[in-house]
């Protein structure tokens, strides 16, 4: 999974789709994880950080997680080759 | 070296709600580094907004509407010409464009340039004709159906499922979800625009846009794509965004490529989600948010100039992407002299 390369991610949350001319609004978790993902780090690696960074277990980053990268990929700001693949 | 000194006379400088592209039009070419510009102004109505912008025009005059007659419209033109000596005439209505494609040989004898379409370039990209122009030039569009008549609806009833899009010939789109609204709308703009009235299938998607300019052997010259932002009720652009989407340049380039294209366009896409595009109309004309693509770098209206002048130009490839424009309504306080001036002399 990686981050389509026409999307521009400022320092404060702000999402610019050049190719479609969408924009979105990141709160501080949903930057910090999409920094995460664009440094390329595995889900694993990613829950690991979040887990001991915030307040939340397993599972519910999980969940929280697949629904935060099903609106990425609604949104064409991240492509996922394999379905199967969340590297 | 100083600046070349031409005499550019500019149609469509009603900056309403819906905009024509003169005044952004003449903006582009005031920026020029190489042209320095006498602006003759003209307009069919007198509260048309450019008559009364400070600083835009040097000189105004009213024009009859091409629907009176081409001959009256052009005579005009000419005397207009013997007082103002005009370089070049860029008209900026679809209405208005077959008067000056016609006439564009009888103008040029007295001087006056244009950089317009040929007239086959004009008819077959019309509206009614979109079907055979996707299938001539591989492009995909929407299908459609022209109305002559309300009892045809049921053939189009035929063919598409609702909703679908009513069009006027050179202006005017509406929605309409069942046949009470497909009547209304042809009632509408058959009135307005005449017939036929064309029908076609909706297509779902985005709307995007690019404004081009081909210099009529096959080259683009200019080509900026953009993304409608906010949309008024009349579906014009009133904020916009250029895109870094090279499918989109890759069509313009095809479209002007293979037709030898000559003179401003806008071409009116619908990208759907599966990232296909069907191009749902071509504007023969620069478009009114053209000073966004000057904004971005592309200064096409003073590349039409130049073309139209004869001279050499370099095709622009690159743009600022993420640069956008946004419109907005100003209340101008003007003297009632202006008015009456254009109003009784017919120009200022």
């Amino acid at each position: 999974m990686e981050i389509v390369k026409e999307v521009k991610i400022s320092e404060n949350g702000f999402v610019f789709n050049s190719k479609t001319g969408d924009s979105f609004n990141l709160n501080p978790t949903g930057l910090a994880l999409i920094k995460l993902i664009s440094e390329g780090k595995e889900l694993d690696e990613i829950k690991k950080e979040f887990v001991s960074a915030y307040e939340v277990d397993d599972l519910t980053f999980e969940k929280d997680f697949y629904e935060f990268f099903t609106l990425l990929k609604h949104h064409q700001i991240m492509v996922q080759s394999d379905p199967l693949e969340f590297k | 070296m100083g600046k070349q000194r031409i005499r550019l006379a500019v149609t469509g400088l009603n900056n309403t709600d819906s905009p024509g592209p003169g005044v952004p039009f003449i903006r582009g070419v005031k920026e020029s580094d190489i042209f320095d510009v006498h602006i003759i102004g003209l307009v069919y109505e007198n509260l048309e907004p450019g008559i009364y912008m400070e600083g835009l025009c040097d000189r105004i005059f009213q024009i009859p509407y091409p629907s009176s007659g081409s001959d009256e419209l052009i005579e005009r033109i000419e005397y207009i010409h013997q007082q103002e000596k005009i370089d070049v005439l860029v008209p900026n209505f679809d209405a208005e464009l077959f008067s000056f494609m016609k006439n564009e040989e009888r103008l040029r004898k007295q001087g006056i340039q244009t950089f317009l379409p040929t007239l086959t370039q004009f008819q077959e990209r019309e509206k009614h004709r979109l079907p055979e122009y996707g299938k001539k030039y591989g492009i995909r569009v929407p299908a459609s159906l022209n109305l002559g008549s309300l009892g045809q609806i049921t053939e189009m009833e035929d063919k598409f499922d609702y909703p679908v899009m009513v069009k006027g010939q050179f202006y005017d789109a509406i929605q309409a979800g069942n046949k009470e609204q497909v009547k209304q709308a042809f009632m509408k703009i058959s009135a307005k625009w005449g017939l036929p009235v064309i029908v076609q299938e909706f297509v779902s998607g985005t709307e995007v846009n690019v404004v081009a300019l081909g210099d009529g052997k096959g080259n683009t010259v200019g080509a900026v794509p953009m993304r409608k932002q906010y949309i008024t009720d009349k579906g014009k652009a009133w904020g916009g965004i250029t895109l870094a989407d090279e499918k989109m340049l890759e069509l313009t380039r095809s479209v002007i490529g293979q037709t030898k294209w000559r003179g401003g366009m806008e071409l009116e896409l619908i990208k759907t989600r599966a990232g296909e595009y069907y191009l749902v109309e071509i504007n023969p004309r620069i478009p009114a948010w053209v000073y966004l693509a000057v904004g971005a770098g592309q200064n096409i209206p003073e590349a039409l100039v130049k073309l139209a002048l004869g001279m050499e130009v370099k095709p622009m490839q690159a743009y600022k992407i993420g640069k956008m424009f946004v419109r907005y309504s100003y209340d101008m306080i003007v003297d009632l002299e202006k008015f009456a001036a254009i109003s009784m002399n017919k120009e200022i």
